[in-house]
């Protein structure tokens, strides 16, 4: 990878996902999936995959991209369960919480706030979609540019919610960043 | 009380009717009420605005 003239070789990271729907799903909208691949495992629970193959049927086939896909439904403990109907999480995201219980070094991925505002109660380390664009500039995965053009293409491409005076933020603030 | 028309999936209106016929809710308008008033609770403007901007962080600075 090439940047500011810098030559950088990125080694996988090392860290775990368990994914929300979400970001599988805006990710995809955004032809962006693959910055997945620079994770070391991609945990879907059984819920979540079949609420992707609901809205994007072809996001889990994806090429160079493997997910690990369980089959058994993971049962919530009476906590989470009781916290995520007090938040009015689905089913979805109640599962992908009971994985985190078992993966707790993992990164949750969610663009719910009522999920994520879960997560940090629960001390998980939880990002989303606009967290992932970013960060493969960061990686080498994209050049800063690049970034700007998927970020500034998001309202019309993706069905993200985000509010325009915000994302407007985001893009001067890369562009100061990278004297862009 | 503001009256608002708007469409919702099939699926999920049943959903509504048959708690309603079971008798949970007097009808489909208050569970509609409840759920929004649910989202709009966890859904904060300056929540959401946090969120987004810590991931901005964690994207340019993160370690991981």
């Amino acid at each position: 990878m090439m940047w500011n003239g810098v030559s950088t070789v990125m080694t996988k990271s090392t860290s775990k996902l368990v994914c929300d729907a979400g970001p599988i799903i805006h990710l995809d909208e955004l032809n962006c999936l693959h910055l997945l691949t620079d994770f070391q495992k991609i945990i879907l629970s059984n819920i979540v995959c079949e609420e992707i193959k609901m809205y994007r049927p072809l996001a889990l086939k994806r090429q160079n991209l493997s997910f690990t896909k369980l089959s058994q439904k993971i049962p919530p403990d009476e906590t989470i369960q009781t916290i995520c109907r007090i938040f009015s999480l689905d089913a979805g995201e109640t599962e992908a919480l009971a994985l985190m219980q078992k993966n707790p070094q993992a990164i949750f991925l969610t663009d719910d706030a009522a999920a994520r505002l879960v997560a940090k109660q629960m001390r998980f380390k939880v990002h989303g979609t606009i967290g992932i664009i970013i960060r493969s500039v960061r990686r080498g995965q994209n050049e800063p540019e690049e970034v700007l053009k998927i970020l500034s293409n998001l309202p019309i491409k993706s069905t993200l919610h985000i509010k325009a005076s915000l994302l407007n933020k985001i893009i001067i603030k890369i562009k100061n960043e990278f004297d862009l | 009380m503001k009256t608002i028309h708007t469409e919702v999936p099939e699926l999920l209106y049943k959903k509504a009717e048959a708690l309603v016929k079971e008798g949970w809710f007097r009808d489909e308008k208050e569970i509609f009420s409840e759920a929004i008033r649910r989202f709009l609770d966890t859904h904060q403007s300056k929540l959401m605005d946090n969120f987004i901007r810590d991931d901005v962080e964690w994207g340019l600075h993160g370690n991981d």
